[in-house]
């Protein structure tokens, strides 16, 4: 079975994610310590306006899709810039090119452990609570297997922006530079930050058509929808799909074009 | 053997010069990580700018206010990211047992390691803070005399002091703890908190903001003194106190942990 060698690696990231029990519980406090000033900072805003829903999203909602957000985030940070810029630098790249295994699919499923872990460890907590807290703000239905296979896609096109832009990496000595902008990029245009929903004219229609906004928004929006229309649905999802197959392929030829242009220091 | 401030400047200027010169050897990274913190910074403001689009005050803080609040927040988080971001290495020097060579110099070690990085990106922020900083002053139509500019820039250099100490002693857990990065990462992220005004907190968040992890001295408290000189609440005089109160603290935790520090080895 060819599934199997992948998840040998997957098994190897569980165990080396469980390792460090400290650094989850300080990160635990820290992402409660975020939502804490989250729900302040929106319940003020909020205020302002007398609780009245804008853009057709209420303070619940906001929270919600702010709060999940930063879940979904939580798990879909891999990291993969940092890994390719330093195995560039140290010259390690030479050896996980010599893997009997594309690149491309070493480094994902290397930390595709991680993302288990994460999962369950952050996100589905933070799902439970939310859902629990917010009692009926978050429709339990078909939405959620939607919610599921856009997840899904969502972290093929995050991992797929990440490739890309980790191999920007071979040209350039730049690694935290590279890394902070594209983590701005995305998290403002893709509505991690503020709600696609309050985005005023014509930022909103330009955002629309970007491939960042099937990350955050695109499964949050599925699953916060209370009546979808299925052709919304249909249009959601075939646009994320669209966006996976044109960033993996992207991602492969720039990979192959990049590649012949690698300098390596020996040793 | 006590040596005095100039003594000191003269070899931060050295150790300053040799730096730049070091890191304009890799003058791609230097552009792109400066474009990376300009990046950031103007996604902050369009985020400041996307949420005012929709509502007209948060808590009683006008679009102007809260730009005012965030310049300063920006502006009193650089000295942090430009004089001390060695303290980000401290772990992995003090992990491989190379943190050793710092400790046989015959001048003061924190000086010396924090000395030894200057971060030039960080000025990309300051200039981006200053900026907001004078553009929001003059909306606010807020005066302009010689007192406001000295009290502004002695409170911006006194709450500059406070991330600068909760960095310190977050990084100096690595003298005590494996893992520390989380620490570190767990502190740094308090930064992003410190641009809002602290009444939207409850009471006992308030508190807990105030006086156990005082985030609200990095601007607010401060630039209420600039903000609203006629009602100035007592913590904004104390701030500079705070500051300094903490940063020494921090410097003790710091030069504590190196002195137990006894090396790997090897």
């Amino acid at each position: 079975m060819k599934l199997k060698k992948y998840l040998t690696f997957t098994r190897a990231g569980i165990i080396e994610a469980l390792q460090f029990r400290l650094s989850t519980v300080v990160m635990v406090i820290g992402n409660l310590l975020y939502l804490i000033v989250t729900y302040f900072l929106w319940k003020a805003i909020f205020a302002s306006v007398n609780n009245e829903p804008i853009g057709g999203m209420t303070f619940y909602d906001t929270l919600i899709y702010l709060v999940l957000a930063t879940a979904l985030n939580g798990f879909m940070e891999m990291y993969t810039v940092w890994e390719m810029g330093r195995s560039i630098q140290s010259g390690k790249i030479v050896l996980d090119l010599l893997r009997p295994m594309e690149y491309r699919k070493y480094l994902f499923w290397s930390y595709s452990g991680g993302f288990v872990v994460q999962f369950l460890t952050t996100f589905l907590p933070t799902f439970i609570v939310v859902t629990a807290v917010t009692q009926g703000a978050v429709p339990l239905g078909l939405n959620l297997v939607w919610f599921m296979i856009s997840v899904v896609m969502a972290v093929s096109i995050n991992y797929s922006i990440d490739f890309l832009v980790g191999t920007v990496c071979l040209y350039t000595e730049s690694i935290w530079g590279i890394n902070i902008m594209k983590q701005v990029v995305i998290l403002l245009l893709s509505g991690a930050t503020v709600p696609l929903a309050f985005f005023p004219e014509p930022l909103k229609t330009v955002v629309q058509y970007l491939p960042f906004q099937s990350i955050y928004n695109a499964p949050l929006t599925l699953l916060l929808n209370k009546n979808p229309e299925p052709l919304a649905i249909l249009t959601t999802l075939g646009t994320q799909l669209l966006w996976v197959i044109v960033m993996l392929l992207l991602g492969k030829l720039f990979w192959r074009v990049s590649l012949r242009q690698i300098t390596v220091n020996g040793g | 053997m006590k040596r005095g401030l100039g003594f000191y400047l003269r070899i931060y200027a050295r150790i300053l010069v040799q730096d730049i010169k070091s890191k304009m050897s890799y003058r791609a990274d230097f552009i792109i990580s400066t474009l990376g913190m300009i990046c950031t910074n103007i996604a902050g403001f369009v985020s400041f700018w996307i949420v005012f689009q929709n509502f007209p005050s948060v808590d009683g803080w006008s679009y102007y206010e809260m730009l005012f609040l965030y310049g300063f927040s920006l502006v009193s988080l650089t000295p942090v990211q430009c004089l001390f971001d060695n303290n980000w290495s401290l772990r992995m020097y003090v992990y491989s047992g190379d943190f050793i060579k710092y400790c046989f110099r015959p001048i003061n070690l924190f000086f010396y390691y924090q000395s030894e990085v200057f971060d030039i990106k960080g000025l990309g922020q300051l200039a981006f803070g200053i900026g907001t900083l004078v553009y929001a002053w003059a909306k606010l139509g807020l005066p302009v005399t010689a007192l406001m500019i000295v009290k502004m820039i002695v409170f911006l250099i006194t709450a500059s002091l406070i991330m600068i100490a909760l960095q310190n002693a977050a990084a100096a857990t690595c003298f005590w703890i494996q893992n520390s990065f989380y620490v570190l990462d767990f502190v740094f992220r308090f930064k992003d908190y410190a641009k809002y005004p602290i009444t939207i907190f409850s009471p006992v968040f308030r508190f807990i903001f105030t006086f156990l992890m005082p985030i609200a001295f990095i601007a607010y408290y401060p630039s209420l003194v600039i903000l609203h000189p006629d009602e100035v609440p007592l913590l904004s005089w104390l701030s500079p106190v705070v500051g300094l109160v903490f940063f020494f603290l921090s410097y003790k935790i710091w030069m504590y942990g190196a002195m137990k520090y006894s090396g790997t080895g090897s």
